[in-house]
C-alpha cells in the first residue's frame, strides 16, 4: 500500500478551470472521501489520479514516485466505476482475469487462486461463470470490486460506486466497503456526492466546491467545525440552519427575532455575521425562549420529529419529540445550545472562532 | 368481452394486411415472379427475342457442370469476395477507430473517406481506368517514382482482378466505415478506460473489447458485403469487359454475356439460379459460424 500526494493540482479545459490548486495527502491505509455537489471537480480530480485525465499543473506522487505524467497502467492503481464498466461479453471470471492475463506474467493457477480469493471475500463464488447481464446491480458491483482486488494495486479509486444501487442495497454495500477497507488494509480514494457516504465511510473527508478544496478532516471534525457556510450546509442531515445577524459596536448580535450578547474579547469582528445552528442544538421551550419562531412544516420520521421553524425570514430545522409535535402555524419559543452554535463571516462565509453568549 | 376483443383483433389484422398489400404486390411482381420465371427458363431452351421455348429438363444444369469457363468465373467471383470483404472491413474498422478519436478535423476526414461511396460506380470505374493506364496512369507513375516496375494492370491477366479488388476496397471501405463508426460510438467509453487502467494495450483493446462489442454490426457488414460482392457488374463492364482472357469475368457478368450477348436466356437463368443458391448457402454458412459468435449488448 502507499501514500498518495497531490501537490497544487490544477485542471483546465480550453482555459476553463475545473480544478484549482488542490493539495491533499492520502496516507497509507486511509479511506479518503472526496465529496461535493456535482460539477465540483471531485471526479476530475480522481480521474487525474487515475491517469485518465492529464494534469494541467501540479504534481502527483504515489508511493514516493512522481507519476504526474505516467500512463494509467504505470501508476499501480485500480478503479471501480459508477457504471461498473464490466466487459459485457465476458463472464465475471474473465472480467477479473482479463487485465491480469494481458499485463502480468502470473501463471494461470496464480490468477485462478487470486480470483477465487477475491470471490471468497466478496461472496461471489457462485457467480463467476455468469455474464454481467445475468447479474443484479449489487452483484455487478461486487464483480467490479473483485476486478480491482485481484490486481492488488497500491491504491483503490472509487468513482461514485454506489449511486446506481437502490437505497437498501447502497446501505449494505456501504457496510461491505467499510469491512473490506478494515480487513484488507486498503488505501482508498472514494468520490461521492452523498454526504452520508462521506460521513460513514471516510477516515477523512475532503470537501470540494467549484474546483477548490473547502476543508479536509475527520468526518466528525468537519461536522462539528465546518470551515465555512458551504461545508456547514452540505455536511449533515438535516442541514445546518443559517441566520444572518448584525453585530453592533456594543457587542450585541441583533436579529429581528432575537438579540444576543457577544464576548468582544476579539477585535475585528465584522458587522455582518451568520449564526449557524444544527437541528440538535436548538430545542423548543414552553416559555418565551431565547428567540421566537413559527413552525412551518412538521416531518415525523419515526423516532423523532423534524420541525422547520421560521425565525424572522430564515428557516432552521429543530429536532423534537413525535408526541406533542406542534402543528404548522404554531408560535414556539426556541432555546439555543450556546456551547455549540457557530458564527460565520457575513460576506465571505468563513467560520469565526468565537464564543457566543446569547441572551433573550 | 372476449367476443368484442376477437372482433377488434380481426380488424387490426385486416388493417395490417391492407397496409402490407401494396408492397407485397410489388415484391411479388418484381422479385418473386422473376425468380420463379427464371427457374422456369432454366429448364428450357429460350433465346432472346424468340417467343418459342423448348423443354430441356436438367440439361442446362448438366451443361453448367461441364462448362470450364463457368468454374473459372465462379473461382474469380469467390476470390473477389474472399479478398474484398475481409480487406475492406479491416480497412473500414481501422478507419472507424481512427475517426472515433476526438481529434480535430475528423469530420473532414470522415467525409473524405466516405466520398468514394457517393461517386456513381460507372464514373468511378472510368476514373480508375485512367489511374491504372499503363502509359500515363498516376499509379504507374507512382510505382516508377518508387523505383518499382510499371504494370499493365487491367491488361494483364495476373493483375486485372487484383486491380478491381483494390478499387472495390477504395469504393466500399467508406460505407462500412460509417456503419462501424456508428457502432463504435455505442461502446461505453469507460470500458476502454477500465482496460487502460488494467494496462491492456491498444491492439488488445481492439481485438478483445472493440471487436466483440461491435460484432453484431460486423456481422451485418459481412452479410451486406457478401451480397454486394456477388452483384459486382458495373466495374467489370466498364473497366475490363471480363478480360483479359476472362481473368475478371464474374458470375453477374457471365450471366449478362450469356443472356444478352449470346442471347441464351435459358442458360443465363441457369447460372443466375445457381448464383442465388450459392449466395444463400454462403450466407447460411456465415450465419452458422460467425452468427453464433455475435455478442449482443444490453438485454437479450
Amino acid at each position: 500500500m502507499a501514500t498518495v500526494t497531490l501537490q497544487n493540482i490544477c485542471k483546465s479545459y480550453d482555459k476553463r478551470d475545473v480544478v484549482h490548486d488542490v493539495s491533499l495527502t492520502i496516507e497509507d491505509r486511509e479511506f479518503m472521501v472526496l465529496v461535493g455537489p456535482s460539477g465540483c471537480g471531485k471526479s476530475t480530480t480522481l480521474r487525474m489520479v487515475a491517469g485518465l485525465e492529464d494534469i494541467t499543473a501540479g504534481q502527483l506522487v504515489i508511493d514516493g514516485v512522481d507519476v504526474t505524467h505516467a500512463a494509467p497502467q504505470k501508476r499501480d492503481i485500480a478503479m471501480v466505476f459508477q457504471s461498473y464498466a464490466l466487459y459485457p461479453h465476458m463472464t465475471a471470471y474473465r472480467n477479473m482475469a482479463f487485465g491480469l492475463m494481458k499485463t502480468t506474467k502470473l501463471s494461470k493457477a496464480e490468477i485462478d487462486s487470486r480470483i477465487h480469493e477475491a470471490a471468497e471475500i466478496l461472496n461471489i463464488n457462485d457467480l463467476l461463470d455468469r455474464r454481467p447481464k445475468e447479474l443484479s446491480g449489487g452483484e455487478r458491483q461486487r464483480v467490479a470490486i473483485g476486478r480491482a482486488l485481484v490486481r492488488q494495486p497500491k491504491v483503490f479509486l472509487f468513482d461514485e460506486p454506489l449511486s446506481n444501487l437502490d437505497a437498501k442495497l447502497r446501505n449494505r454495500m456501504r457496510g461491505e466497503l467499510k469491512r473490506l477497507h478494515r480487513e484488507l488494509g486498503l488505501t482508498v480514494i472514494y468520490v461521492t456526492h452523498d454526504q452520508i457516504e462521506a460521513m460513514t465511510l471516510g477516515t477523512r473527508v475532503a470537501m470540494m466546491s467549484k474546483g477548490r478544496l473547502q476543508q479536509v478532516g475527520a468526518p466528525m471534525d468537519i461536522y462539528m467545525h465546518p470551515a465555512n457556510t458551504f461545508v456547514a450546509t452540505f455536511i449533515g442531515s438535516p442541514e445546518m440552519g443559517l441566520i444572518p445577524c448584525k453585530a453592533n459596536g456594543t457587542g450585541m448580535l441583533s436579529h429581528t427575532a432575537f438579540q444576543a450578547g457577544i464576548d468582544m474579547g476579539q477585535a475585528g469582528l465584522p458587522d455582518d455575521l451568520i449564526l449557524g445552528v444544527r437541528a440538535e442544538e436548538v430545542s423548543l421551550t414552553q416559555g418565551i425562549g431565547m428567540a421566537r419562531g413559527r413552525v412551518e412544516r412538521t416531518e415525523l420520521i419515526g423516532a423523532e420529529a423534524l420541525l422547520e421553524v421560521a425565525v424572522g425570514d430564515e428557516r432552521i430545522t429543530v429536532r423534537g419529540a413525535v408526541a406533542g409535535a406542534p402543528e404548522p402555524g404554531t408560535e414556539v419559543g426556541l432555546d439555543f445550545d450556546l456551547s455549540r452554535v457557530r458564527l460565520f463571516h457575513g460576506k465571505t462565509g468563513h467560520a469565526i472562532d468565537l464564543q457566543v453568549d446569547l441572551q433573550d | 368481452m372476449s367476443h368484442r376483443f376477437a372482433t377488434v383483433w380481426r380488424k387490426e389484422v385486416f388493417l395490417a394486411y391492407a397496409l402490407l398489400l401494396p408492397s407485397l404486390i410489388f415484391l411479388a411482381a418484381f422479385t418473386y415472379w422473376p425468380i420463379l420465371r427464371s427457374f422456369w427458363f432454366s429448364l428450357h431452351d429460350v433465346a432472346l427475342g424468340d417467343p418459342r421455348i423448348f423443354w430441356l429438363g436438367a440439361e442446362n444444369y448438366l451443361r453448367l457442370l461441364d462448362d470450364g469457363l463457368f468454374w473459372k468465373v465462379l473461382g474469380n467471383t469467390a476470390f473477389y469476395t474472399l479478398t474484398t470483404i475481409p480487406l475492406s472491413i479491416i480497412v473500414a474498422l481501422l478507419l472507424a477507430v481512427a475517426m472515433d478519436s476526438k481529434l480535430r478535423g475528423m469530420a473532414i476526414y470522415r467525409s473524405a473517406f466516405f466520398y468514394p461511396v457517393m461517386i456513381p460506380s460507372v464514373a468511378a470505374g472510368m476514373v480508375w481506368v485512367f489511374l491504372y493506364a499503363p502509359g500515363y496512369g498516376p499509379i504507374n507513375e507512382a510505382l516508377n517514382f518508387l523505383g518499382l516496375p510499371r504494370l499493365d494492370w487491367l491488361y494483364d491477366s495476373k493483375w486485372a482482378l487484383p486491380a478491381i479488388i483494390l478499387m472495390s476496397i477504395w469504393k466500399y471501405s467508406g460505407y462500412f466505415m460509417l456503419i462501424l463508426l456508428a457502432a463504435l460510438k455505442l461502446v461505453p467509453s469507460d470500458l476502454y478506460e477500465a482496460a487502460r487502467l488494467d494496462g491492456v494495450g491498444p491492439v488488445s483493446r481492439l481485438l478483445h473489447i472493440t471487436v466483440p462489442l461491435i460484432s453484431p454490426t460486423l456481422y451485418f457488414v459481412i452479410v451486406i458485403g457478401l451480397l454486394h460482392s456477388y452483384q459486382i457488374f458495373d466495374y467489370v463492364y466498364v473497366m475490363t469487359q471480363g478480360g483479359p482472357a476472362d481473368s475478371t469475368n464474374v458470375l453477374t457478368f457471365y450471366i449478362y454475356q450469356n443472356g444478352f450477348q449470346y442471347q441464351d436466356i435459358g442458360y443465363a437463368s441457369t447460372i443466375a439460379n445457381t448464383l442465388l443458391i450459392f449466395v444463400l448457402g454462403l450466407i447460411g454458412l456465415v450465419a452458422l459460424t460467425l452468427g453464433r459468435r455475435v455478442h449482443y449488448m444490453g438485454e437479450r
